[in-house]
């Protein structure tokens, strides 16, 4: 009976944990903007990787030694806005405009426009601010 | 790391990457496949732990394994191929390496079960060793489950 009562009690305490697990994803979730800021964020810095891809397109950017993950868009979206895998290399300058983590020590946002070269790609053209 | 190079750089996954259809499809079936291999393995834990007992024990066990092996097989290679798109990265997820982790320990266990807790024709026993390996097999691929759900949010 004891045995029972303690496979029913792991049972119930798996189950609880799964669902706290499973709720708590949309706060984590890098699909989606709800993990960011609401305003509009600014990084400037060197590109040391970039990965153009499903998912989504990544830049790794070293902002004053710094590293930070700047989320772009799925790769038809990106390749869409004129942003490919030949349009920008590791050590070029780049300012990238978004939305930050809402965590802030975490160093990573999600982009709306990346400007390299004084050329900007609007990955996310309907959340690039009117200017 | 080369390795994982190579892996990015094969035409398949190179096409997959750039992909607007497929990636989501293999997605999709990745999803599918986790979806039946879960509930036919849970099942089948679930009757060895005694539950469904007007189920008759062998046919269902039987068709329950054939089902979570088939599907096991496919969400493994279309696993592969999401996992190949960005090997590098991928092979440095905390939560992927405990997903693999976790699936080698379900592997091992499921071992076990059918050496030490089994009748001649495979059958897994009734017995407590039997009931703890169904119930750890539970466990484990809940937690394989969950840590699949978070290779994307890390």
């Amino acid at each position: 009976m004891n045995a029972i009562h303690a496979i029913r009690h792991s049972l119930r305490a798996s189950l609880a944990l799964g669902l706290a697990a499973t709720f708590s994803l949309p706060a984590l979730a890098h699909h989606g903007w709800s993990w960011t800021e609401d305003g509009l964020f600014e990084l400037r810095g060197t590109i040391t990787e970039l990965y153009i891809g499903n998912p989504h397109a990544t830049l790794d950017v070293d902002v004053e030694g710094e590293i930070w993950r700047v989320e772009l868009a799925p790769p038809s979206r990106t390749v869409a806005a004129g942003f490919a895998e030949d349009t920008a290399s590791p050590g070029d300058e780049v300012i990238a405009i978004g939305n930050r983590s809402l965590d802030p020590n975490e160093r990573r946002m999600k982009a709306v426009r990346i400007i390299i070269n004084e050329t900007a790609y609007d990955v996310y053209p309907g959340r690039v601010p009117t200017d | 790391m080369e390795f994982l190079e190579v892996i990015e750089q094969l035409a398949p996954v190179r096409a997959l990457r750039m992909s607007f259809y497929a990636y989501p499809l293999v997605n999709a079936a990745h999803i599918l496949l986790i979806g039946v291999l879960l509930t036919s393995v849970i099942l089948m834990d679930l009757r060895i732990l005694g539950l469904f007992p007007s189920q008759d024990r062998r046919p269902f066990l039987r068709l329950m394994r054939g089902l979570a092996l088939t599907a096991f097989c496919g969400a493994a290679a279309s696993g592969l191929s999401l996992f190949a798109v960005r090997a590098g990265e991928y092979a440095f997820n905390p939560a992927f390496r405990l997903k693999m982790l976790l699936i080698l320990l379900a592997g091992l266990n499921l071992l076990a079960l059918r050496l030490w807790n089994s009748d001649a024709a495979g059958f897994p026993g009734a017995g407590p060793a039997a009931r703890a390996s169904a119930l750890l097999s539970i466990l484990l691929w809940m937690g394989v489950l969950i840590c699949g759900r978070f290779i994307g949010f890390l």
